[in-house]
């Protein structure tokens, strides 16, 4: 008889059903398109060899490179940007270039539609404080730019 | 004839009813596709029908990557596909067959023996995409026959050979390669 | 003549049938689904799905084989709508001795033409779908045919304006219960829907039709619905003189009973043929038999 009670709450308890165009919400870590941020990109090339389905293409030239990525090839894995984002801590930075939406790909009607590609100009690279700087503080690393003050406390 | 089109092709968009392929897939793909049928995302409220025999489907839903194996038994229930018809590549794999890129045991992607009508990205691709995909080969479908290609696309036209175009569905006719 | 050929053209006939059959094609789909907790198709759903098979192309059939393949759905739908046509729904609408008989064999032809089909096809999985419907058919008709002899020889007439006429006795109600018992396995509904079992067999019996013969085989199967339900519903709904409520009586009676075969649908799984067997052969055939031997001794008592 449960099946009959269950039968009898469907019909009037109304449907569970997300009625179409509509869509249900993802959940919050949902792996999506790859996002790159030509801004913060400086030319790695991590992504690329991370990429599990070679959806990323990387090729170097002279002062700019060109950056390319086709969601009809990608796995979603997301290694691509776990890879910026550990290299951009290694290198202190706090902002990378990939990151991934949280939406599902959108359909598409012709193989390769959805390839794009960015050309990035290789920025020059970040210069180290130079000598004149300000006295370093108390707890400078190593390579320490060195100062005319001796730093206390710290022999090198 | 043209409120007997105009109907037409509104019944082909009202009433898509699909037949599912597996060619070699993970079957990922293939549990979204049947989940697109359960209560939440509810295939059934555009009149889709999961059918049982390609002669009553009018859009083929492939998935995986085309192993050598299933190169054939694809272009035969292609062939056995009644016209008109559509075909929906679901996931990555039939697209560009995903992370198995240059393998040996595959035969290229879909768009090297058929001719794919709509994509539908993911690895696997949600239920709702999976709809969305649906519909959109349903409006094709619709809109095909409101204005008719100038070409005939099959198999002839994709690569110049194809399977016989009266093969019955026995098993004895699905030929597998060793 | 005319009142036969406005009762097989008109009503219950093609005219009022084919929207009917697409009507309570469409309410099973849609009670189904609401008690999965889903919203169903939309309304018109049957009638697009009509429109959309007419529109495809046909594989090409050869020799005496494919004429066959081609006849049989049509045979089906002309014996399911005569057999619509025959239904006593208006009062005084003619009829002749012996029509129960009639709508009897005319109800047993779409089941045989789609063994037919299934083994003109030439496909093993029509063989085996074919198979399966024979199985089935010769399961639940002695319970069928031995429920409506009981009704009739009870009631001690062969025609069908004359049983419809009569007031029900409770001989009646065993016989239409018996014959509600049939009626999942007549229309290839769960529990009994196993020559439509499509994850093992394909399509069954229908796996090489398409196009317009589909459509065919699809409204055959509407107006069985059609036809079944109403026997149902002119035995069992009492005698109105006014046409257009009885009409209207008729009309509900198949809705009620439509809903009672779609939550039955929904409440049970696919039984394997041998059970099927079992349950036609071993529990209600017992209950048959009772029906026919009382009311044939209760004829000869009387």
């Amino acid at each position: 008889m449960s099946i009959l009670t269950m039968l009898w709450k469907n019909l009037w308890g109304g449907n569970r059903t997300t009625m179409f165009p509509a869509r249900p919400a993802v959940s919050k870590g949902y792996r999506g398109l790859v996002k790159f941020d030509p801004e913060f990109c400086g030319g790695c090339a991590i992504c690329k060899f991370r990429c599990t389905a070679r959806a990323i293409e990387f090729k170097a030239g002279k002062g700019e490179f060109v950056w390319s990525y086709d969601p009809g090839q990608c796995t979603f894995c997301g290694r691509c940007v776990e890879g910026c984002i550990e290299h951009a801590h290694k290198e202190g930075r706090t902002e990378y270039a990939l990151s991934q939406e949280s939406a599902p790909p959108p359909i598409y009607l012709t193989l390769g539609e959805l390839k794009h590609s960015y050309t990035v100009k290789r920025k020059p690279p970040v210069a180290k404080p130079a000598a004149a700087a300000v006295k370093p503080p108390a707890a400078a690393p190593a390579d320490a730019p060195q100062s005319p003050n001796p730093v206390p406390g710290d022999a090198q | 004839m043209k409120l007997w089109k105009k109907l037409m092709c509104n019944a082909r968009r009202r009433s898509p009813w699909l037949f599912h392929m597996n060619s070699g897939s993970c079957n990922g793909c293939d549990i979204e596709l049947v989940a697109s049928l359960t209560p939440r995302y509810d295939a059934e409220q555009l009149g889709v029908r999961l059918e049982g025999s390609p002669r009553h489907a009018d859009i083929l839903c492939i998935t995986g990557p085309v192993t050598h194996n299933a190169v054939n038994a694809i272009k035969t229930v292609y062939d056995q596909v009644c016209g008109p018809k559509a075909v929906v590549a679901i996931g990555s794999c039939p697209a560009t067959t995903n992370v198995f890129i240059d393998s040996r045991t595959l035969d290229g992607p879909l768009t090297k023996h058929i001719h794919v009508d709509v994509f539908v990205p993911g690895c696997p691709p949600r239920p709702d995409a999976i709809i969305q995909g649906v519909a959109k080969a349903a409006e094709i479908l619709a809109e095909r026959g409101m204005n008719p290609p100038k070409t005939e696309l099959s198999i002839a036209a994709v690569n110049g050979a194809g399977a016989p175009a009266d093969g019955s569905l026995s098993a004895g006719n699905l030929e597998v390669q060793p | 003549m005319t009142t036969a050929l406005a009762r097989l053209l008109i009503f219950p006939g093609l005219l009022f049938a084919v929207p009917a059959a697409w009507f309570f094609l469409w309410v099973e789909r849609k009670a189904v689904a609401l008690m999965q907790g889903r919203v169903g198709p939309p309304f018109m759903q049957p009638f697009w799905d009509f429109i959309k098979l007419l529109g495809k192309t046909t594989p090409p059939r050869n020799g005496v084989g494919g004429l066959l393949m081609r006849a049989w759905p049509l045979i089906a739908v002309a014996s399911a709508a005569g057999a619509v046509g025959l239904l006593p729904v208006l009062p005084a609408s003619g009829g002749f001795e012996g029509d129960l008989i009639l709508l009897l064999a005319l109800l047993e032809l779409p089941s045989m033409c789609i063994i037919a089909a299934g083994f003109s096809s030439g496909s093993i999985f029509g063989e085996i779908g074919s198979a399966r419907e024979a199985v089935l058919s010769v399961a639940y008709n002695v319970v069928f045919l031995l429920a409506i002899l009981s009704i009739a020889a009870s009631q001690h007439t062969f025609s069908l304006e004359a049983l419809a006429a009569l007031p029900a006795t409770p001989m009646r109600w065993l016989g239409v219960l018996a014959l509600l018992v049939c009626l999942p396995a007549k229309l290839h509904l769960n529990p009994f829907s196993l020559p439509n079992a499509e994850q093992e067999i394909y399509s069954g019996p229908m796996t090489e039709y398409a196009g317009p013969e589909l459509a065919m085989w699809e409204l055959s199967h509407g107006l069985e619905w059609v036809a079944a339900t109403g026997l149902v519903a002119t035995l069992a709904a009492p005698y109105i003189a006014t046409w257009w409520l009885a009409a209207l009586v008729f009309v509900a009676l198949m809705f009620v009973i439509v809903l009672g075969l779609s939550t039955l649908a929904s409440a049970t799984a696919r039984l394997a043929i041998d059970t099927t067997v079992r349950f036609y052969w071993q529990c209600t055939l017992i209950f048959a038999v009772l029906a026919i031997s009382s009311a044939l001794f209760m004829r000869f008592r009387s």
